[in-house]
């Protein structure tokens, strides 16, 4: 089942090249949106009740000596993912029709591989094909940046295949030690990821330091974290709008993912200690992503660094060990894909009608693009994390774990290595977000009307498709799923919720239950030196 | 001292537990208190979008159902609640782990007071506004934000959870943000809301990492469990956490900056940007006394630190006096009443702090009438003299053929705000001057005095509004909202039956609405009201009314009334009788006057102090660090690909599938020299 979910990309984007350009874009967008249509249908088949178990599983044998097998399934986290991966493409490739004009075919192939190894990621079951699918990533973005990208798209791709390849050369280091420790211990090669898992965790506490630091290495970049984030701002304002999209909702999920699927399970001993560390560098993150956000005169660069500090959260929630942080942290890879793709599509749309990512040369657009106005504000607002959209709950659980990890709730003890002091400073970023989004909201969106001089913005219009001042209808049928699940989530955040309680629970229990063993070794260690 | 041994928590054994069987069976749907505005929110929000609709007029009309229906249930849930309490669970909403916060509601009697309030000022607000905003471009977006704003705030004052409370409490910093910045193209509107959302949010944060301290402390954001344990923690007589006594001052941040006080209250004067019904609905009568019931409904949580409501009662005090000093300065009509809406809310606090929770809510309840309708005749005014504001600039309006009704408004609400004998601010400006007096605290007498003195600036220039712009003889300028040509050939007109209907309910609510604290048991209806509620309690037994006078109310409504008519007095003789002595006065303390019209120069000290270095951390972080490391970064990276180009050269053949094999084939190497390398 699942295998089919990566064929139809792949096969849709067989069809892409075989056709004519004028239908790509067509057969793309029915062919991601058939990808979403058999999620539905692998969301019908998992069950809930189980949601901690890999389920739908499937696995085929591929190089028997080295026991490497092609096996995929999901547990609800990752389902959710992959409903996140499945749902945007869709919306991107449909809100992409006008915007590309030139090399069209290979734009919607791009697309489609990227989504197929996209899907790739969240339904691994072996390290392996984790890893290629990874990588893959890579290559798609590389060139959905590196061609369709605006002035200086040349360098922010190369920008960005460096960093995120050397980082994750570095995982790949660390998961064949892991592999390879496993072989040492029982004879036998596997690249299984629940197998490899219990074997890491079982590693002294040092071992799995350096483990964690290589897994982060990789992760932490593809996040980014501070300080290792200086590559998404450049990417993001190059790359073109569906790019930008994929690369805020689900490509930095992929970090965060790595570090829930590889990173803590792998070394929960080494990650509880470190993670005040890692704490840290989220909390730096939120802040020093938000002031720089402040400063920004290029609204694209804006959201990204806006990315930035939105990740530090994030990552903050995992790095609180508790039930509240881990389940927010999840709910906010899920609400930042949403929001924060959301207002890349809706800047995309002015990009696309002013041919400016200024801030300097638009304002006031609220008079004349009203719809527009409407859905803008509406993202603008799930971004900063105002109750009642989806964008609260995944941001008040983070904190609320941070502030809550390791302290005695009523007496009772509780697991964490944070406290209240993390969950304090960290929600500093909610006031600096209010900041740098209004100051957005009310450069492009309000204050006096003014499009950039049509002297050296038309210069190209006969390349593009000529679109109405205001939202049209196709543009509408794009931004419209993702608010009303905006709203939805909101309201109903136990739709997510209660379905990743069993997951989330089993990894803090995880976690924290090797970090007291590997503390009690520690102290028989000291006892017996004595 | 105050402490939570001092005073005595009435709280109702009942009240502690609302799964009790003792609770209220409502028989109306109480959700209807916030789907009705909730529904004629989403028609406006339509029709808004709907450029050129012609039913966007129907708009107004839809607001008025909305929250008249809302209104109307509250009437009846007040009448079913009485004196006891209900509690009703709508759906679940956050529920993870041990954290359970679902969209549940909580009523009291406190609690009906404050739906009374929101939903009763709201219908008048929004009849009132149907007129005054008719013919504006955003006429249904305007009914849009009015209707959100009541389903917030009635969200707020009906939770059961702190984050649900939480929600709401966002939410009408939300529309107070898209009202307040209504009229999107003029500058000043905008930077107004923003400030106005930044500054909250700071408040905010105290209020989020008070829910949080909550949590951890009593393993709950529900009130119902919170009070039990709170009452639990008390009884046993137990030393109290420092943690626990942190949540109050946690709470009170986020109160200060919902409520406008000191240092947080510097967004509400600019808020005034927004449209006049705005200004009375959300900046003056309900919003803006958020923060206030905050307090009153987790007074519980106050009692258990000794210096939190001290702390709120000095605020409170700080906060009357400051702004009355700066309003006194004003020219600007508006924002005159908008200092005035911090010093009285200011008076709230005051109350809350010296242990008259009966007192805040009723200035709360009182204040709500007679300050909507001051707001309402500035927009009557504003409305008919093409924006003009300024009272140098408006005379004797009184004698205007069809300004009787607004006059006659006026009046009354003045004679309310200056606490002039028998009108409502008099009984509940009262009631918490005397408490201040009587109750045992850290410098509460001089709360008291100075409480009493800022009711003599109150009188002074609420009246040097009414003598100057009613009175007097009559003359006046056009706004710069009269496009018409020249100012000679202005003609105001006068407000039409929607805004006079509305001005004389609430005039007579400013008369009236103090009745509610006066006769049978401690403080009328209104005390018994909240003495039913969580926010009751009650002064230490033998230091109550017992340590000034005799009876400290009576003595206080001597006393207030003689600096009421002292400071109507002197603002007959600068502002009615002898206005050359009136300029004469401001030249000889000409550089006070200044400063204080320029609002002791607050808002450079925050943006000096504050916003510049922030942003200069921003440039620097961008700057410096980012730019750098990225230039850096590319200088070293970019030789790389040149060095790899180089060698590959014969496989580029500028086909992107060929870049997409290297790509790939590169990869297969890079794993297959690390696999060799294990």
């Amino acid at each position: 089942m699942l295998l089919t979910l990566l064929l139809i990309p792949i096969l849709t984007a067989f069809a892409v090249i075989l056709r004519p350009a004028r239908q790509a874009a067509l057969i793309a967008t029915i062919g991601s949106t058939a990808a979403f249509a058999w999620s539905m249908l692998v969301w019908r088949a998992f069950d809930f009740g189980d949601s901690a178990a890999m389920q739908v599983t499937a696995s085929w044998t591929w190089i028997e000596p080295l026991g490497l097998r092609l096996s995929l399934g999901v547990d609800s986290i990752a389902l959710l993912l992959v409903m996140l991966t499945a749902a945007l493409t869709p919306l991107a490739i449909l809100g992409s029709w006008t915007a590309i004009t030139q090399r069209v075919r290979e734009f919607y192939l791009w697309m489609l591989i990227l989504e197929a190894a996209m899907l790739g990621v969240f339904v691994a079951r072996d390290l392996l094909v984790f890893y290629i699918a990874f990588e893959f990533t890579l290559i798609p973005m590389y060139f959905l940046i590196a061609v369709y990208g605006s002035t200086n798209r040349a360098r922010a791709s190369i920008v960005f295949f460096l960093y995120t390849f050397t980082g994750s050369i570095l995982t790949l280091v660390g998961l064949l030690y892991v592999a390879w420790a496993h072989w040492d211990q029982y004879g036998r090669w596997t690249f299984d990821i629940a197998a490899l898992t219990a074997t890491a965790a079982s590693m002294s506490a040092a071992q799995q330091a350096w483990v964690l630091l290589a897994l982060c290495c990789g992760f932490a970049v593809k996040v980014p974290l501070f300080p290792v984030h200086t590559w998404l701002p450049l990417a993001h304002t190059e790359a073109p709008t569906a790019g930008s999209v994929i690369l805020a909702a689900v490509l930095l999920k992929l970090g965060t993912y790595g570090l829930y699927r590889f990173a803590m399970p792998m070394c929960p001993a080494a990650f509880h200690e470190y993670a005040p560390l890692i704490a840290v560098l989220c909390i730096v993150g939120i802040i020093y992503g938000a002031l720089v956000c402040w400063v920004q005169r290029d609204m694209k660069r804006l959201i990204a660094y806006s990315s930035v500090s939105h990740l530090g959260f994030c990552v903050l929630g995992l790095a609180a060990i508790n039930a509240a942080g881990v389940g927010g942290s999840v709910m906010y890879m899920i609400n930042h894909g949403l929001s924060t793709g959301a207002l890349f599509l809706c800047v995309g749309m002015v990009y696309e009608r002013f041919h400016t990512r200024s801030l300097d040369e638009l304002g006031g657009l609220a008079r004349r693009m009203p719809v527009w106005t409407a859905f803008t504000i509406f993202f603008v607002l799930s971004s900063v994390g105002l109750p009642g959209l989806n964008g609260f709950v995944g941001e008040f659980l983070t904190f609320f774990g941070a502030f809550t990890s390791g302290q005695p709730v009523q007496g009772l003890p509780t697991g964490g290595p944070l406290g209240p002091w993390y969950g304090a400073i960290a929600a500093t970023g909610m006031i600096l977000a209010a900041i740098y989004l209004l100051y957005f909201a009310g450069h492009l969106v309000f204050g006096a009307y003014h499009l950039p001089d049509t002297s050296h913005a038309g210069h190209d219009d006969h390349a593009h498709v000529r679109l109405p001042r205001d939202l049209c209808m196709r543009e509408i049928a794009v931004l419209a799923p993702l608010a009303l699940l905006c709203f939805w989530l909101g309201v109903q955040p136990g739709a997510i919720l209660s379905r990743i309680e069993q997951p989330v629970s089993e990894i803090v229990t995880h976690v924290n239950a090797a970090a007291d063993r590997s503390m009690l070794i520690t102290a028989i260690d000291e006892s017996e030196d004595r | 001292m105050i402490s939570a041994a001092g005073a005595q928590l009435v709280l109702l054994s009942s009240l502690a537990s609302a799964s009790d069987a003792a609770a209220v069976r409502l028989n109306v749907p109480v959700e209807w208190i916030v789907f009705a505005p909730l529904l004629a929110a989403l028609l406006c929000g339509i029709l808004a979008l709907r450029t050129g609709d012609a039913r966007a007029r129907y708009s107004g009309a839809i607001c008025v159902a909305g929250i008249g229906l809302a209104f109307l249930t509250s009437v009846a849930i007040a009448a079913s609640v009485g004196y006891g309490f209900a509690h009703e669970t709508v759906f679940e909403w956050i529920r993870f782990d041990r954290l359970r916060a679902d969209f549940a509601f909580f009523l009291d009697p406190l609690t009906s007071i404050m739906l009374l309030v929101v939903t009763g000022i709201g219908t008048l607000v929004a009849v009132y506004a149907s007129e005054y905003m008719r013919g504006d471009r955003g006429y249904a977006r305007f009914f849009a934000f009015v209707s959100l704003f009541i389903v917030a705030m009635t969200t707020l004052v009906l939770a059961d959870n702190l984050i649900l409370m939480y929600l709401g409490w966002e939410g009408v910093g939300l529309c107070s943000y898209l009202l307040i910045g209504f009229y999107y193209e003029k500058p000043a509107a905008v930077a107004a809301a923003k400030k106005a959302f930044i500054v909250n949010r700071i408040g905010d944060l105290g209020f989020a990492l008070g829910i949080c301290l909550t949590y951890l402390q009593f393993g709950s954001v529900e009130f119902a469990v919170i009070f039990e344990q709170v009452e639990a923690l008390r009884t046993s007589g137990a030393e109290i956490p420092t943690a626990i006594e942190a949540i109050p001052f946690l709470l009170m941040l986020g109160a200060f900056g919902k409520s406008a006080q000191l240092p947080l209250y510097v967004w509400l004067p600019d808020a005034m940007e927004g449209p006049t019904p705005v200004s009375a609905l959300i900046h003056a009568a309900t919003m803006v006394t958020a923060g206030v019931y905050l307090i009153a409904r987790t007074l519980p949580l106050f009692l258990l630190s000794e210096y939190a409501l001290p702390t709120v009662a000095w605020v409170g005090c700080l906060t009357a006096v400051f702004a009355a000093t700066i309003g006194m300065a004003q020219y600007d009509i508006k924002r005159i009443f908008a200092y005035s809406t911090v010093s009285q809310l200011g008076y709230m606090f005051m109350g809350l702090g010296v242990l008259s929770s009966v007192g805040a809510t009723f200035h709360l309840f009182t204040h709500a009438f007679f300050k909507a309708a001051l707001f309402l005749g500035c927009g009557a005014v504003m409305h008919g003299f093409a924006g003009q504001l300024d009272l140098r600039r408006l005379s004797g309006l009184g004698r205007v053929p069809g300004w009787q009704i607004v006059t006659g408004s006026m009046l009354v609400a003045c004679l309310a705000l200056a606490g002039f004998p028998l009108t409502s601010g008099f009984f509940s400006k009262d009631m918490i001057l005397a408490e201040a007096f009587v109750t045992a605290g850290p410098g509460y007498r001089a709360i008291g005095w100075i409480g009493l003195l800022t009711a003599g600036l109150t009188a002074y220039y609420t009246f040097r509004v009414f003598f100057r712009v009613f009175l007097g003889p009559v003359h006046f300028t056009a706004g710069e909202e009269h496009h018409g040509g020249h100012g000679h050939h202005f003609h105001p007109h006068a407000p039409g039956a929607a805004i006079n209907v509305v001005l004389i309910v609430l005039g007579a609510g400013a008369i009236f609405a103090g009745w509610a604290g006066v006769g049978g048991g401690h403080h009328g209806w209104f005390g018994s009201m909240v003495h039913h509620s969580t926010a009751a309690y009650e002064a230490p037994a033998g230091a109550a009314h017992g340590g000034f006078f005799s009876n400290p109310h009576q003595w206080m409504m001597l006393a207030s009334s003689v600096v009421g008519l002292l400071g109507i007095g002197v603002a007959a003789y600068l502002h009615l009788y002898n206005r050359a002595a009136a300029e004469r006065l401001r030249r000889s303390i000409l550089p006070v006057a200044v400063l204080a019209g320029h609002k002791w120069c607050v808002d450079e000290g925050y943006d000096l102090l504050v916003r510049r270095p922030l942003r200069f951390i921003g440039h620097v972080c961008y700057s410096l660090g980012d730019t750098l490391i990225i230039n850096g970064l590319v200088a070293l990276g970019g030789a790389v690909p040149r060095l790899i180009g180089a060698a590959v050269r014969p496989m580029q053949n500028g086909r992107l599938q060929g870049y997409g094999l290297g790509m790939a084939g590169g990869l297969a190497t890079v794993i297959i020299i690390v696999w060799v390398m294990l």
